[in-house]
């Protein structure tokens, strides 16, 4: 009966880890458009190599919602493909508008980009460590490393270009 | 050599000894307070010390000869940090304070894991542990949420920002709105559709703003370098505690400093069916459908303002009263909002206690029935609701933080923390702040001004106590009140009533004309103190946004205000606070105070 229920609590685990980074690094790595600081992956294969960006699984699971940090290491962080990272929240009104939009633009690259879906109240421990602070934050990721990211409402051009520009078109 | 001699040489190769063996001795006397307060320090370092008891010992009076020729100083306490003499309680203090003494004390010293650790992350606690880091401090702050008995809970932030002032004021405002749609059509609004309310879209818009804070203070705690934890806290030593996750795991964590901030929980009944089918405000903002008729229990600030927007969504309100209404406030007011709720169709139940509860059928809501006994006769009252809101005041979590293990005393009656005038618990180095306190105001910017103030005492040398004198505040009845001061009972027990003048006024909002409602319900009263220059030692008003027109007067009073200031003021007209620049009945003169025109 009553609303919300445990699950809905924000969690976050003491920052510690090998791969954590400080919120301001994040943020700071997010303008330039490489940074090695967010490179724990050993993945140097190319992302356009057709073999790699077209495999059958990808194409099932090309916008996912991510369940753990361990998943998101396994699917974001290691991914071969370049991925888009929707932080977002239930109570959050804009992201109910962008998210639909996001898949609409992913959905148009046939498979040579995914999506992952972050609830930040769900992951807060990944959100805080992106550097999150409002939401709806998108960000876009290739191997492993922060390469743009935007916080707010974007209409469906400027998203297409926001993904051409993250799979190099 | 003759046997003094001998002494001498003895006593002078034991105090050599102690010096050299330990890391800190104080030589000192036990009913000494200046030794104690030493010893107070090193205990807060958390650093071993070797007492030597001087009024204890047999020959103490020797060692103190002893130690005058060794040291040239007669009294104690006499400290000495990793040999060297260190000297009395002053230059310990000051030794403290720039750090002369954690440098001679070396590295051990700062072996805690925190500066601070704050428990409880609401109010208070967010306010105590984010000025403190902005000083420079390392500092952690763990909040956790019980779930109520019902299974609601939710997220960062405390009381005020999840089930208390915001929701709270959100539901108030639906329920004006209410008014003003029926305002509206005397004004020329037309609009044919009857006016529903539907539950679940307020409850989900409040909901998400309360969703969206909690993120906006997660995210000041990072952009602060605050550490959170999202575990419940308990004491097991006196600068150690255990912390324990969601999923059961436990981590232990040490600071120099704590600060308890833990807030209050609703108090239940203590009668069958209370837990299994009562609801109170911890569970009302989150319920999930609208919860019908409803009988509100208990007659607090907090049962008055949840049954008044409840009958303003336009339910059916029964609001069962022990006693009185808003005890601790200044009666005359408070009555006066109990009447306009009565006027407004909410029915009060007076002189009843519950004695149990039983539900009728399950559902949402279901269907409860409810069996009151008088408080003075045999008479029974059974009743039949949708819900039923516990709302007989709340009770501070204290019981289970391992207070016993830290040694801090909590008055048994209540489970309160005394502190002195700096918040400081009987443990000098555990303070406490917020709605914990005994006998201090239970309001959001109290915990918040307390918190940042002890955080700056504690950490950057200020001397800046809270001041809870002339606090102002406001019940968020339909009719709402605000005051600030004194009620007149108090003023009255304090001053006495032949030094008071209490000057009062009934008013009619010019927005109340039009649509011809509660004329002369709306009510004004300060209460001077003759004997200072007729200083307004309280201030009340019932009527329309109180909250923003008292925190003005507030100020003033914080100034200490006079009749004759009002007086001087000049009023904004037409406004309802423009009443305090003009009033000139006195309550003793029992002359009209019904209002007409401008
Ligand atoms: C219905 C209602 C309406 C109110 N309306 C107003 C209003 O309009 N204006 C106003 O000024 N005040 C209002 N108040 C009062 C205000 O909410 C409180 O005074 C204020 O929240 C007190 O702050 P605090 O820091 O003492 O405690 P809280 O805000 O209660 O925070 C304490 C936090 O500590 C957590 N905690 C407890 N024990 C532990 C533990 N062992 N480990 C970890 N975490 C723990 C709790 O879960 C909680 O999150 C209202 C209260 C209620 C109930
Ligand atoms: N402006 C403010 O915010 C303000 C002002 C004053 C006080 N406070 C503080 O706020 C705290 C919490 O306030 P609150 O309003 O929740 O609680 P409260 O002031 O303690 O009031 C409790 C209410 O419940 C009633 N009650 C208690 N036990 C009951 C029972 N077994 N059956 C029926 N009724 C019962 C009391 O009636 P009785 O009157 O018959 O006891 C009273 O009306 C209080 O401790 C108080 O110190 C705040």
């Amino acid at each position: 009966m009553a609303a919300r229920l445990l699950v809905r609590r924000t969690w976050a685990v003491s920052v510690k880890g090998f791969r954590r980074l400080p919120a301001a690094a994040a943020a700071a790595a997010s303008s330039s458009s490489r940074s090695s600081s967010l490179n724990t992956s050993a993945h140097t294969r190319s992302f356009l190599s057709p073999s790699r960006s077209l495999p059958l699984s990808s194409h099932r699971c090309i916008s996912f919602n991510v369940q753990d940090h361990d998943d998101f290491t396994e699917r974001v962080i290691n991914s071969d493909l370049p991925v888009l990272v929707d932080f977002h929240a239930q109570w959050c009104g804009p992201c109910k508008i962008l998210g639909p939009r996001l898949e609409k633009a992913i959905g148009k690259q046939k498979g040579r980009v995914a999506m992952a879906k972050v609830d930040i109240d769900e992951h807060t421990d990944l959100a805080i460590e992106y550097g999150v602070s409002a939401v709806p934050t998108v960000i876009a990721m290739r191997d492993g490393n922060i390469i743009d990211q935007f916080v707010g409402i974007k209409d469906e051009d400027q998203l297409d270009s926001f993904v051409n520009k993250l799979i190099g078109q | 050599m003759p046997p003094v001699e001998t002494e001498h040489g003895q006593i002078k190769a034991r105090i050599r000894e102690l010096v050299d063996t330990n890391r800190v001795v104080i030589f000192s006397k036990s009913y000494c307070p200046f030794c104690k307060k030493v010893k107070a320090l090193f205990e807060e370092l958390n650093v071993t010390c070797e007492v030597l008891e001087l009024d204890l010992i047999e020959n103490g009076s020797s060692y103190q000869d002893v130690l005058t020729e060794m040291t040239g100083q007669k009294t104690v306490p006499n400290v000495f940090v990793n040999k060297t003499h260190v000297g009395g309680c002053d230059k310990t203090m000051q030794a403290y304070k720039d750090g002369h003494l954690q440098q001679l004390l070396g590295a051990e010293s700062t072996a805690y894991d925190y500066d601070l650790i704050v428990i409880g992350g609401g109010s208070g606690g967010l306010a105590c542990s984010k000025e403190a880091a902005a000083l420079g401090k390392r500092v952690m702050v763990l909040d956790y949420v019980v779930p109520t008995p019902l299974g609601t809970t939710w997220g960062l932030g405390g009381t005020c920002v999840n089930v208390g002032c915001i929701p709270k004021k959100l539901m108030h405002q639906t329920a004006l709105l209410h008014t003003a749609l029926e305002d509206a059509r005397k004004f020329g609004w037309e609009f044919s559709e009857a006016v529903s309310h539907n539950w679940e879209t307020m409850k989900t818009a409040v909901n998400n703003y309360i969703g969206s804070l909690n993120w906006g203070y997660r995210v000041s705690l990072r952009d602060k370098s605050v550490e959170y934890t999202n575990a419940y806290a308990e004491f097991v030593e006196p600068h150690k505690i255990k912390a324990t996750n969601k999923r059961g795991k436990e981590t232990f964590y040490t600071a120099a400093k704590f600060v308890l901030a833990t807030g209050e929980r609703p108090r239940y009944l203590g009668i069958p069916g209370d837990k299994e089918y009562c609801i109170t405000s911890d569970d009302l903002f989150y319920l999930s459908y609208c919860p019908g008729k409803t009988l509100v229990i208990g007659a607090s600030y907090v049962a008055l303002e949840c049954g008044g927007f409840l009958a303003g969504l336009g339910l059916d309100v029964t609001i069962m009263v022990r006693s009185i209404l808003l005890r601790g406030f200044d009666q005359d007011m408070a009555n006066r909002a109990g009447d306009h709720m009565e006027t407004h169709g909410v029915k009060f139940l007076r002189q009843f206690v519950p004695i149990k509860v039983e539900q009728l059928e399950a559902g949402t809501p279901g269907r409860l029935k409810v069996t009151a006994k008088s408080t003075e006769t045999d008479e029974l009252f059974e009743g039949e609701y949708n819900t039923v809101l516990i709302a007989v005041g709340r009770d501070a979590c204290t019981g289970s933080i391992g207070l016993d293990k830290a040694g801090v005393k909590v008055n048994s009656k209540n489970g309160k923390v005394p502190v002195n005038d700096e918040e400081q618990t009987n443990v000098p180095h555990i303070y406490a702040i917020g709605d914990i306190l005994e006998g201090k105001w239970e309001l959001t910017p109290v915990a918040i001004q307390a918190g940042k103030l002890l955080a700056r005492r504690l950490f950057a040398g200020s001397s800046v106590k809270c001041d809870y004198v002339n606090v102002p505040t406001t019940v968020f009845t339909p009719l709402e009140y605000g005051s600030c001061g004194l009620s007149e009972e108090k003023a009255i027990e304090y001053h006495g009533e032949e030094n008071l003048e209490i000057f009062h006024s009934l008013f009619w909002p010019l927005e109340f004309t039009i649509p011809g409602r509660d004329n002369n319900r709306c009510y004004a009263k300060i209460i001077c103190n003759k004997l200072d220059s007729d200083r307004v030692i309280g201030f009340h008003y019932l009527g329309p946004n109180a909250g923003e027109v008292t925190q003005g007067f507030g100020a003033a009073m914080k100034c200490g205000v006079t009749k004759e200031q009002l007086d001087n003021t000049i009023g904004i007209h037409p406004t309802c606070a423009e009443i305090f620049t003009t009033m000139e009945v006195t309550k003793r003169s029992g002359g009209d105070i019904k209002q007409s025109g401008c």
